[in-house]
C-alpha cells in the first residue's frame, strides 16, 4: 500500500513537472498580458510535429529534435502573438481569445494536413529498462524530465531576478500602469515573455512527447487543458503558483488514477478547480482576469 | 405494456442493421466501400442509400460529402466510394430511402489499407503509467 | 432540394441555439466555455424520453429545456461572483464533468429484446422518434426553423425591451448597473436558466436528428465553437450568432476548393477578422448603422 502510495508520488512528481512547465508559460503569458492563450498547447504541438516531421523525413538526433521543438514552439507563438494579442492590447480580451482559438484550429488543420496519421512514432528520451531502486520502479525519463524542468524553472527565475527583461516582466505583473509609465518598451516586452513562454512551453511539450514515444493531433488541447488548470490550482497569475499547480495536478492525477481510474482521475481535477473558483479561494483570485 | 411503447417495440424489431468493408484505393483518403443491408435477419434489398461520415468530435467540422450507393452484386449489398479528409476514426452515416427511411451511424476506424470497426467512445489519452 | 442540403441547413439551425445560448451569456459580459454540456443535456434527456420511454418529441424537448434550465442554474449559483477568464474556466469545468459523467452514464432499457440507451462512451444510439413517426427532413427543418424563428423573435422583443438594456448594461459595467437598483445576480440567474433551456433545445433536437450521440459530440471544441460563433458573427444582434454558424458552416459546404484546408482558411479569416471588428460582424454599432438607414 506504502509502496504504492510513494511510487504513485514520484510517478505523479514527474507528471507534475510537465504540468508545471506548461503552467509557468501560460502564466507568463497571462501575468503580463493579462490574457488566456488557447493556442498555447497548439503551438507547442506545431513544434513537436515540426521535429516528427525531421525525424520521419530525415531521422535526427535527440537535441536536434528538441531544438526543432522549441524553435517550432516559438515560431508558432509568434504567429499567435502578433496576430490574436498584439491587435487588441489594450481592447477586448475576448476577441483575442477567441482570435487565439481561431488560430488553434488552423494549428490542428496543419498538423493532419501535414502528417495525416492519427499517431506518429517519437524517438523516446531515454532506452532501456527503467531504473530499480528497491521495490520503487525510476522511469529514467521521468527523472531527466524532472531534471529538465528544475534547470528551466532555475533559468527562468534567473532571467527575472538578474536581467533588465526580468525586472521589466516583474514590474508588468505586479504593476501594470506604473510599469508603462517608467518607460518600458510594453510591446517589445510582450513580444520577447511571449518567445519565452513559447520555449518554456517547447521544452514542456518535447518531454511529454519524448516519454510517451508518440504524438496525436490531441496533443495541443491536453497541452492547453492541464496548463490552464495547473495555472488556475496554483493561483492565477503567479509563477510560483504555476510550479506548485503544476506539482499538485500531477500528484493528484496519478493518485486518483491508481485508486479510482482514468475518468475519474480527470474527474476529480475538474471538481478541485471548480469548487476552489466557486470558494473563491483567495489564493485563486488574487489577478484581475478582464 | 403501454401503445406507445408497443408501437415502439414493433418499430425497433425492423431497425436495419449494416456491415461496412471498405478499401483504400491508393488516392489519399478515397476508399471503395461495400455495404450489407439486413433488417430482420434477411437482405434489405431496393434500398435509397447514401454514404456520409463525421468525426465524433465536434459533429459538422468535416466536410464529406455524401456519396450515393449503387446496389451490388449480392443481396443487400450497395456500393460507394468515400473521399475522407484524414485517417483516423469517422462515424459513417448510411441514410437510407425508399422503402426503409432510416439513419444509421456506425464507427469506423480508416488506416491506410481500409477500415476496421472502432470500439467508439475512444479517448485519446495520454496517461502516464 | 436533396436530403443533404436539408440536412446541411438543419445543422445551421440547431447550431444556431448553442451559439445563441452563449451569446446570450456574452452580452450580459459572461464568457462561458461551458455551453456544450448543456447542449449534452438536452441531447441525452430528451433522447432518453423519446427513445426509452415512448415520449412524444415536443414534450420531451420541454422537458430537456427544463433539465437544461436547471443545470446551468445550478452551475450559475455557485460561480455568480466571478468574472472573466475565471468565470470562463468554472465553466470550462462544469462542462468537461458533464462530458465524464455522460462517459459514465448506463442507463439501458430492454426494448422489446433489445437493450437501448446510453451506454457511456459507446453512446447512444437508435434516437428513431422522428423516423418512427415519418417526419420527413423537410418537415424537421422546417420545424427547427419555427422554432429559431420564435427564438428569434423573443430576442428581437427582449433587446427592445428594459430588459435587453438591463442586460447590456451589466455587460458594460455591472457595477454601474448595481448602483441603479438592478439586482445582478437575480439577473445573472435568470439568464443562465433561459441559456440553458436554449442550448438543451438545440440538444434535444440535434439528438433526433442525428439518432446517435455520444460523449465526445460534446466537448471543448464545441463549447468554444459556439462561443466564436456569437463572437464572430456580432454582438450587436441575436442575428450575429446566426450569421457566425452560417458563415463557418455555410463556407465550409460552398468552397470544395478548400477541401481540407477549410479550418486553415476560416480560422486566419476569424483572427483577420477579430482584429478590425473585436465585437464582430453585426457589432452593435453596425446595428445602429442599420438600423439608422432603415428608419
Amino acid at each position: 500500500m506504502l509502496v504504492d502510495f510513494i511510487q504513485n508520488t514520484l510517478d505523479g512528481l514527474s507528471a507534475g513537472a510537465a504540468y508545471a512547465l506548461l503552467a509557468l508559460g501560460f502564466t507568463l503569458i497571462f501575468g503580463v498580458l493579462r490574457r488566456a492563450n488557447l493556442s498555447f498547447g497548439p503551438a507547442i504541438m506545431f513544434g513537436c510535429y515540426a521535429a516528427t516531421w525531421t525525424h520521419v523525413n530525415f531521422g535526427a538526433g535527440l537535441l536536434l529534435l528538441a531544438l526543432i521543438t522549441v524553435g517550432g514552439a516559438v515560431l508558432a507563438g509568434a504567429y499567435v502573438e502578433r496576430l490574436c494579442f498584439a491587435p487588441h492590447r489594450g481592447g477586448s480580451a475576448i476577441a483575442a481569445m477567441v482570435a487565439s482559438f481561431a488560430l488553434w484550429m488552423q494549428f490542428e488543420e496543419l498538423a493532419t494536413l501535414v502528417m495525416p496519421r492519427h499517431l506518429y512514432a517519437f524517438p523516446l528520451l531515454v532506452e532501456g529498462d527503467p531504473l530499480a531502486l528497491g521495490p520503487f520502479t525510476l522511469r529514467v525519463d521521468a527523472l531527466v524530465t524532472l531534471a529538465v524542468a528544475l534547470i528551466a524553472c532555475m533559468l527562468l527565475a534567473w532571467t527575472l531576478y538578474r536581467t533588465r527583461f526580468g525586472l521589466a516582466v516583474r514590474a508588468l505583473i505586479e504593476q501594470p500602469s506604473a510599469a508603462a509609465l517608467a518607460g518600458i518598451n510594453v510591446p517589445w516586452v510582450f513580444v520577447r515573455v511571449f518567445a519565452l513562454a513559447s520555449a518554456i512551453g517547447g521544452v514542456a511539450g518535447y518531454l511529454v512527447v519524448a516519454t510517451h514515444g508518440q504524438i496525436t493531433p490531441m496533443l495541443g488541447m491536453w497541452a492547453t487543458l492541464k496548463g490552464l488548470l495547473a495555472m488556475m490550482l496554483g493561483g492565477l497569475g503567479s509563477l510560483p503558483g504555476a510550479v506548485i499547480g503544476g506539482l499538485a495536478l500531477g500528484l493528484l492525477e496519478a493518485h486518483s488514477q491508481w485508486y479510482l481510474g482514468p475518468q475519474m482521475r480527470d474527474l476529480i481535477a475538474y471538481l478541485l478547480l471548480f469548487v476552489l473558483l466557486a470558494a473563491r479561494v483567495p489564493w485563486m483570485t488574487t489577478r484581475s482576469a478582464s | 405494456m403501454d401503445k406507445a411503447a408497443l408501437l415502439l417495440s414493433l418499430v425497433l424489431a425492423q431497425t436495419p442493421q449494416a456491415d461496412l468493408r471498405c478499401v483504400a484505393t491508393g488516392e489519399d483518403f478515397v476508399y471503395d466501400c461495400s455495404i450489407m443491408l439486413m433488417r430482420g435477419g434477411r437482405p434489405l434489398e431496393g434500398a435509397d442509400v447514401t454514404v456520409g461520415a463525421d468525426m465524433p468530435s465536434m459533429p459538422m467540422a468535416h466536410s464529406v460529402r455524401p456519396a450515393k450507393a449503387i446496389p451490388g452484386t449480392k443481396p443487400g449489398e450497395y456500393r460507394a466510394r468515400l473521399d475522407l479528409e484524414m485517417l483516423g476514426e469517422w462515424a459513417i452515416k448510411l441514410r437510407l430511402d425508399g422503402p426503409v427511411r432510416d439513419l444509421l451511424v456506425l464507427h469506423y476506424e480508416f488506416d491506410s489499407k481500409g477500415a476496421k470497426p472502432s470500439m467508439g467512445g475512444q479517448k485519446m489519452e495520454h496517461k502516464k503509467h | 432540394m436533396d436530403d443533404y442540403a436539408l440536412g446541411v441547413l438543419t445543422n445551421i439551425g440547431l447550431f444556431s441555439f448553442i451559439a445563441l445560448s452563449a451569446y446570450l451569456l456574452l452580452i450580459a459580459g459572461e464568457m462561458s466555455f461551458g455551453q456544450q454540456a448543456f447542449f449534452g443535456v438536452g441531447a441525452y434527456a430528451g433522447g432518453i424520453l423519446t427513445a426509452l420511454y415512448g415520449w412524444p418529441l415536443p414534450l420531451a424537448a420541454l422537458a430537456a429545456m427544463a433539465l437544461g434550465a436547471l443545470a446551468q442554474f445550478l452551475v450559475a449559483l455557485p460561480t455568480l461572483r466571478l468574472r472573466g477568464l475565471y468565470f470562463a474556466m468554472a465553466t470550462l469545468a462544469a462542462a468537461e464533468m458533464a462530458r465524464i459523467l455522460f462517459e459514465l452514464l448506463h442507463w439501458r432499457r430492454s426494448i422489446d429484446g433489445e437493450l437501448a440507451g446510453p451506454d457511456g462512451t459507446q453512446g447512444f444510439r437508435g434516437i428513431r422518434w422522428i423516423f418512427e413517426h415519418g417526419i420527413e427532413p423537410l418537415h424537421y427543418l422546417g420545424i427547427v426553423g419555427v422554432l429559431l424563428a420564435l427564438v428569434l423573435g423573443l430576442f428581437v422583443f427582449v433587446e427592445r425591451s428594459k430588459l435587453g438594456a438591463t442586460l447590456r448594461g451589466i455587460g458594460q459595467d455591472p457595477e454601474l448597473a448595481a448602483s441603479v437598483g438592478i439586482d445582478v445576480q437575480r439577473v445573472k440567474l435568470g439568464l443562465a436558466a433561459a441559456a440553458g433551456a436554449l442550448a438543451a433545445l438545440g440538444g434535444v433536437l440535434y439528438a433526433h436528428h442525428n439518432t446517435y450521440i455520444e460523449p465526445r459530440n460534446f466537448d471543448i471544441m464545441l463549447g468554444v465553437h459556439s462561443l466564436a460563433y456569437a463572437l464572430i458573427g456580432g454582438l450587436g444582434t441575436a442575428f450575429g450568432p446566426l450569421l457566425g454558424v452560417l458563415l463557418d458552416i455555410g463556407v465550409l459546404e460552398s468552397t470544395r476548393v478548400f477541401h481540407g484546408y477549410r479550418m486553415i482558411v476560416f480560422g486566419g479569416l476569424v483572427a483577420v477578422l477579430l482584429v478590425f471588428r473585436p465585437r464582430g460582424l453585426l457589432d452593435e454599432r453596425m446595428v445602429l448603422w442599420i438600423r439608422q438607414r432603415f428608419s
